[in-house]
């Protein structure tokens, strides 16, 4: 008996490994074959039933086989089986969560197998990188997040639901386009380059693009790895976070047909008001008296008139999946179609999702996952800042109704009328593995991953005349190829093992990666036809004709391990690390180490922890680490020289070719270190109706990719910075995850609440270059640049003059001090070294676009068959630069606060006269907005079907629900969204007029068969 | 036995594997990598080039827009009224350290200084005929002359940069330093070395020469009035019997005309919208706004400029403007709608719409508008160079015939206007010379200068908003001033 209770702790060990359950399943009862006698009888059929010794619950797919062989079957949804086996021989029954039943056979062929939950199995297993570990064992910092939340808001891009989800995540958004990356940041911006946390997909280490090629039902779990002990085993890639993507897998004996149609309407969440027709009028006559008759002016609606209200999505989806105990599946189709706010902006797509594995004999298991997205977009027409700034007293149309009339500012409807602009998309990511188990406590795995997209653009102007500034008097066609691919092959050698008291767990093992891309681009003008069957090159004008092609690849070799050790369950210790070489570096600088340690300490296992203690559960722990980032462009270490710089000599405009600079490059990049320290708490308490999970973590990132606008005198030219490894970054803040779920009678509720701090503070900068303590950035596009990042504050804050009111009389024009060219009316700006006069040396800083706090609620309350659920989340402490106002080219349009303007002394002391432009449109806190806010981010009711009918139907389950996605937002905020992202962070978050963020309510249907 | 196999077998793999160090070297691809160009004569022709290329840059031009003529009393802003206010700044004198146009015009003038010192730093290295790359090494030198010229005009002290690599400290060095250590070297080398445009054949006509060479340093000589420096260049390209006056003023900037007879430095360009295809934006910066559409309009010959042209009856008027309902190579100028006709403050036309001929190539869109070549030199300047040296250093009556031979080709043969100048000497004749320059190279770029160079831009930009000891010089980008740590000093009076 020894020897079966060893075999059964082995098993127990085993059975948490969920990625390869299955497989040593059987090696197990192979291993246990030598130990156990088989009587020689007459073989018998046995039928059974398996249960929850709790509940008496049939179990679903529980796998029966006969202990020594791999004859087996899994019951079916009765839990019942039916199996044929000699008397004497014996059965082993094993579920996920339960205690392995074995079973010694006699004459009795009717069986009732009743399984006990094992408390130590049903332990949460979370996913790591390169291997899962129970929760209870994990040292790191790790969120889960799981499928149902991942539905909740309708974009292509899952990860867009993560917002107010998980502590220490801020998800936000360059605009609402249809298929628009969401911008990711975790725990801050620890670079000035990107910040979006890679994503591992089914191991495929990719990035949070690739999450438009998984339709959200397709997805089983999303983990946010935080700290260093859980993203240093992803080296050089893991310092913005890691974000590990799971889908759906078939299981054996669960055959499941799941249906989900979800019918969503968007509109405009909060749109931006502008002057009339007659506002405008009445303020241009203030800046040029007499120049129109206010009554007699039209009033065009510009937004009303392009902005669609209740444009459709759809999101359509079905899987089947199941399988046997050698071979299960998966398979997802996918339809979303989004037509989006802007007329031409709708996205199609179509999204394929296949997981499958085969056992091949005793040892080796193999399978391939494959996750496809082929999309078709009109790309938007640039047409939201023409919207708010086209003079609404011009009419659209002409007399005739038809031909688009000349508007000051650009006629928005001829601008869509006259784009035509197209993507199409093709991504693909794919996993082909294969696992040999040499023995039960080691095993191997090779992997051979890729990551493909292809994007196909097209755009074709047609010949027009608007107005002299809106025309194009020969049509041009632009075409562009590229493809994107990234080729992983990893190979791991795992070994778990329990010696008494300890357990380790190793995992070591190498990756090469090797990334290329390859562009092609045309384009060319005076095509024969229109038409879009001529949207090809061979129908323009040779002469024209202009073809880019070019190429780059990019490399990577890396060595990983891990070891985990338990000490009775109590006293864990964690220890990763990971070389990586990449060929973005020079030879000197090429290779970098990436180590962690911690350790956790479950104080509620201890002897001495009161068993009647109010915290029935705690953990502590804690971990540091390094982490690095190697996001730049192939190209940043070297200067290049480009062709193409031609001259054009003699009589007859000869063009001599000519080459010379072309990009900057800095040979001496080396990798940006980021070590993180993390200390945090679990508990558990009120017989675990209460979680909680506290973290505090500081992130230190020294060596900085950072691109400056290096002196003119490098002789670079205009618009160009260079890479350098220039700046240090600190982050550091607390997170918290409170859960409570209760029911009253028979309404079940639950709350969370979880949230983050953040302070960001720049520590270093440029010092190592000899140059540039200051980067300057948040171009505007008129010369006005006003973000700024330096030593002791946050990345890219606000720069520009502190306003204090309005100039009311000469006599406080006259007192000063004053700007040059100001007058009454105009804003004053304090002069802050009180030397009397206004100029560069009093801008100070006036805002900064990173959240002190981000939080979210979350609200679940269900009686029977119905559950309603609300999620609220928010930032605070953050603002936006209102760059969309500030961009004066010309005497445009203005947003309706103008209306509110000085206009004679006691009037306001808060907007400034009418003006084209000039001294009141200089960077100043005027143009600041305060872009806090709380957003009723989802509501959702639903109804699931009861049993009754579910049986009646012959359905496994089925629901309808009702939802509203940002039903509700509180901000002072003044643009279309206050959740605006920046992809460059240096900039701060500057509103340049982005497409505007939806409001939508949706309806859907949910059924599995 | 089988299991210890197989991990050897995975070991041995995954050794030779790792040792495949060669993967990690991924030279970008398609492009030369800085430092290994240029290498052979073929590449210091294509460097060569490439710096000339540099001339088409949209922002070498005052960072893309006229800003020189928009600065002085014959142009003004242009354009819609509500169009580039941006930039309007510069009319009234009002533009700070921190508009962009400043940054733009400072930062290319750099670039294509790397350009020029890419080729003259590397040419030693090159095995090629001497004698060809002697004259490569020329041109780049000419070229990096002109561009220094430029940025010690705009801008007075500017840091100094001879190599490809220059360090980041960099300091502001005096004007006279630069005069001494690079443009006189560069272009009295150009004008030994490089040929007469004689020698050239044409289809490498503005490719830099001799008489090109001495005209600019006589130009920045005189500009920093070494007028006994600058008067034998300019007698030498007189001299060399070179050039000469077009007979007709209206073909001088004709697309017919390029490379002319009187065209000294000329830049190539070629009507595509790109400057890789030998486009060069300045032209259409400058074009017909509206109907035909040819531009944005900006740089308007200004309507006081127009009444004194009329008022001498200057034949040179009707070539250098274009006024809407004119009829030009059969194509009739409607011009914009959201431009005013006539722009009437208190009851006096203060502004029309018109628009410079000067950059005009034939054509109803913008395609065409790209192919104008700058002239940056020509005869006409230099005759009238030699005027003002020649009064200022006593010698009137050659001066005289000087001024006269440009008054007689810009009478065009009516003799009932512009009468030839007699019996002025000293101050009077220099005042005669410029005021024909006034007239002669209006639009051109060069009355900003010839304003400040002779202390008169107090007097005649004063109301329009000109500030002396201020406006001489453009601001030193404030974004250079940042980045240098204050190393870098502003210009008096931003």
């Amino acid at each position: 008996m020894g020897v079966l209770r060893f075999v059964e702790t082995i098993d127990r060990t085993l059975a948490n490994m969920i990625m390869s359950l299955t497989l040593r399943r059987y090696y197990v009862i192979a291993f246990l074959s030598m130990f156990c006698l088989s009587g020689i009888a007459q073989s018998l059929t046995y039928t059974g039933q398996v249960v929850d010794s709790a509940g008496d619950d049939p179990l679903i797919g529980a796998a029966v086989t006969i202990a020594g062989t791999d004859i087996g079957t899994v019951t079916d949804v009765d839990g019942s089986f039916e199996i044929v086996a000699d008397p004497g021989e014996s059965l082993e029954v094993t579920y996920i969560g339960y205690r392995t039943q074995l079973l010694q056979l006699g004459i009795k062929t009717d069986l009732l197998i009743s399984m006990e939950q094992d408390e130590q199995l049903i332990d949460e297993v979370v996913i790591i990188g390169y291997g899962t570990i129970k929760k209870s064992d994990l040292t790191g910092s790790v969120a889960t997040v799981k499928n149902a939340e991942l539905q909740k808001v309708p974009a292509t891009n899952a990860l867009n639901a993560l917002q107010g989800k998980v502590a220490g995540l801020t998800v936000s958004s360059v605009g609402g386009a249809p298929g628009a990356d969401p911008v990711i940041r975790l725990r801050g911006l620890t670079t000035l380059n990107s910040n979006n946390p890679i994503v591992v997909i089914d191991g495929v280490i990719s990035d949070v693009s690739a999450m438009n090629a998984i339709n959200s039902t397709d997805i089983e779990s999303v983990e946010v790895l935080k700290d260093a002990s859980a993203t240093a085993i992803y080296g050089s890639r893991g310092a913005a976070g890691v974000i590990l993507v799971t889908t759906n897998r078939g299981a054996a004996g669960e055959n499941r047909i799941s249906i989900s149609v979800n019918q969503s309407f968007e509109s405009v969440e909060n749109p931006i008001d502008v002057m009339t027709g007659r506002e405008f009028a009445t303020y241009v006559n203030e800046i040029n008296p007499g120049t129109y008759n206010p009554d007699l002016v039209p009033n065009t609606d510009w937004q009303s008139l392009v902005y669609q209200d209740f444009a459709p999505l759809t999101n359509a989806s079905m899987s089947v999946s199941g399988g046997t105990e050698k071979a299960q599946y998966y398979l997802g189709l996918g339809y979303f179609g989004q037509s989006g706010l802007l007329p031409k902006s709708n996205l199609d797509r179509l999204t394929a999702k296949l997981n499958s594995s085969y056992k091949i004999g005793k040892y080796v298991k193999v399978g391939f996952d494959l996750s496809t997205a082929v999309s078709d977009q009109q790309n938007p027409p640039g047409v939201v800042n023409t919207l708010l700034r086209a003079h609404p007293i011009n009419d659209p149309f002409l007399a005739d109704g038809t031909t688009f009339a000349e508007v000051e500012g650009g006629n928005p409807l001829a601008a869509i009328e006259f784009n035509n602009s197209f993507s199409k998309r093709l991504r693909g990511l794919g996993n082909l593995y294969a696992q040999v188990d040499f023995t039960k406590h080691l095993s191997f795995k090779t992997s051979l991953q890729f990551d493909y997209n292809n994007t196909e653009s097209k755009s074709f102007t047609p010949v027009f005349f608007v107005a002299p500034l809106q025309q194009n008097d020969m049509s041009a066609l632009n075409v562009g190829s590229s493809i994107n691919s990234t080729i992983i092959f990893e190979n791991l050698l795992s070994y778990n093992r329990e010696f008494g008291r300890h357990a380790f767990d190793v995992v070591a093992g190498y990756s090469t990666q090797d990334r290329e891309n390859e562009f092609l681009t045309g384009s060319t003008r005076n095509l024969l036809r229109e038409d879009p069957e001529f949207w090809y090159l061979d129908a323009g004008q040779d002469e024209f004709e202009v073809v880019n092609n070019g190429s780059s690849r990019s490399t990577m070799l890396s060595y990983l391990g891990r070891i985990n050790y338990v000490l009775d369950g109590k006293y864990l210790a964690t220890a990763t690390f990971r070389r990586d070489g990449s060929s973005n570096f020079g030879r000197n600088n090429r290779w970098g180490n990436f180590p962690s340690f911690a350790l956790g300490w479950n104080v509620h296992k201890e002897g001495f922890y009161p068993e009647d203690a109010f915290v029935e559960g705690l953990k502590v722990r804690s971990s540091w680490g390094l982490t690095g980032n190697e996001r730049i462009s192939p190209l940043a270490q070297y200067e290049t020289i480009n062709s193409g710089t031609n001259a054009v000599f003699g009589t007859g405009d000869i063009l001599y070719p000519g080459a010379t600079f072309g990009s900057g490059g800095n040979p001496d990049l080396r990798w940006e270190e980021t070590r993180q320290f993390d200390i945090g708490a679990e508990f558990t308490m009120l017989e675990g109706r209460v979680l909680a999970e506290f973290d505090y973590y500081n992130k230190q990132t020294d060596d900085i990719l950072v691109n400056l606008i290096p002196p003119g005198t490098a002789g670079l030219g205009p618009f160009v910075s260079l890479t350098y490894n220039a700046a240090s970054v600190n982050n550091s803040g607390f997170e918290w995850n409170v859960s409570y779920r209760d029911n009253v009678g028979k309404w079940d509720y639950a709350v969370g609440f979880n949230g983050s701090t953040l302070r960001n503070n720049v520590t270093e900068l440029g010092q190592s270059i000899g140059a540039d303590s200051i980067i300057i950035a948040g171009d505007l596009g008129n010369g006005q640049q006003v973000s700024r990042t330096v030593v002791g504050q946050p990345i890219g804050f606000f720069f520009g003059y502190e306003t204090d009111g309005v100039f009311q009389n000469p006599e406080e024009l006259a007192a000063g001090p004053v700007a040059f060219g100001q007058t009454v009316g105009d804003l004053r700006f304090i002069d802050q070294n009180g030397d009397g006069r206004i100029n560069q040396a009093d801008r100070v800083q006036i805002g900064n676009s990173i959240p002190r706090l981000v939080y979210g609620f979350n609200f679940e309350v269900g009686r029977g068959s119905w559950s309603v659920n609300a999620d609220i989340q928010g930032v605070a402490g953050n603002d936006i630069y209102n760059g969309k106002q500030a961009i004066r080219f010309a005497l445009l349009n203005y947003e309706d606060k103008f209306n509110d303007r000085w206009t004679g002394e006691g009037s306001t002391n808060e907007h400034p006269q009418a003006s084209v432009g000039g001294v009141n449109f200089t960077p100043s806190d005027y143009f600041i907005e305060d872009a806090s806010y709380i957003r009723l981010r989802n509501l959702t009711l639903r109804y699931d079907l009861t049993e009754n009918r579910l049986d009646r139907y012959g359905l496994n389950s089925a629901s309808i629900f009702v939802r509203g996605t940002n039903l509700l937002t509180l901000t002072r905020f003044t643009g279309f969204s206050p959740d605006l992202g920046s992809g460059n962070v240096l900039d701060g978050v500057i509103d340049r007029g982005v497409y505007p963020n939806q409001r939508i309510l949706s309806v859907g249907v949910d059924v599995t068969l | 036995m089988t299991n210890i196999k197989y991990i050897a077998v995975i070991v041995v793999t995954l050794l030779v594997t790792a040792c495949s160090s060669d993967f990690l070297d991924q030279p970008p691809r398609g492009v030369l990598t800085g430092g290994t160009f240029p290498e052979t004569a073929e590449d210091l022709r294509l460097a060569t080039n490439g710096a000339y290329g540099a001339l088409r840059i949209w922002q070498i031009a005052t960072g893309g827009f006229p800003l020189l003529d928009i600065m002085s009393d014959d142009m003004t802003k242009g354009s819609a009224p509500d169009d580039g206010t941006a930039i309007a700044v510069y009319e009234r004198f009002e533009h700070t350290a921190q508009e962009g146009s400043t940054d733009r015009w400072y930062k290319s003038l750099y670039q294509a200084i790397r350009r020029c010192n890419l080729v003259i730093n590397r040419a030693e290295g090159i095995e090629m005929d001497q004698l060809e790359k002697d004259l490569l090494v020329a041109e780049a030198r000419f070229l990096r002359a002109y561009f220094y010229g430029q940025l010690i005009r705009g801008y007075g002290d500017v840091p100094l940069v001879m190599v490809t690599d220059p360090p980041l400290d960099l300091t502001r060095t005096p004007v006279q330093t630069i005069l001494d250590l690079v443009i006189v070297p560069d272009l009295e080398y150009g004008i030994a070395i490089l040929p007469e445009r004689s020698q050239q054949s044409s289809d490498i006509y503005g490719r830099a020469t001799k008489g090109a060479a001495r005209a600019l340093l006589a130009r920045i000589h005189v500009h920093y009035r070494d007028y006994a420096a600058a008067q034998p260049l300019l007698l030498d390209v007189i001299e060399s019997q070179e050039y000469m006056l077009e007979p007709d003023y209206a073909d001088v900037f004709t697309v017919a005309n390029e490379h002319g007879v009187e065209s000294i430095f000329e830049v190539g360009a070629t009507p595509f919208t790109s400057i890789a295809l030998g486009g060069n934006q300045f032209g259409n910066t400058q074009g017909v706004r509206g109907t035909p559409n040819r531009g944005w309009g900006f740089g308007r010959p200004a309507y006081p400029w127009i009444l004194d042209m009329e008022g001498n009856e200057d034949p040179r008027l009707e070539p250098s403007i274009l006024r809407v309902g004119e009829v030009i190579d059969g194509i009739t100028v409607t011009g914009d709608s959201n431009t005013p006709d006539e722009t009437v403050v208190d009851g006096q036309i203060v502004e029309i719409e018109v628009y410079n001929q000067k950059v005009w190539t034939p054509g109803t869109t913008t395609q065409e508008s790209w192919g104008h070549n700058r002239r940056l030199i020509r005869y006409a300047d230099v005759l009238l160079l030699a005027a003002e040296c020649l009064a200022r250093n006593g010698q009137s009556e050659r001066a005289t015939d000087l001024l006269n031979e440009v008054r007689m080709r810009a009478r065009g043969g009516d003799d009932t206007v512009l009468p030839d100048v007699t019996g002025l000497q000293g101050d009077a004749l220099v005042d005669a010379i410029l005021e024909e320059r006034h007239y002669e190279l209006a639009l051109e770029s060069v009355r900003f200068w010839d304003l400040v160079r002779t202390d008169r831009a107090a007097e005649v930009l004063g109301p329009l908003g000109f500030l002396p000891n201020k406006n001489e010089l453009f601001p030193i980008p404030q974004v250079e001033i940042d980045i240098s740590e204050g190393r870098l000093t502003q210009n008096p009076g931003y």
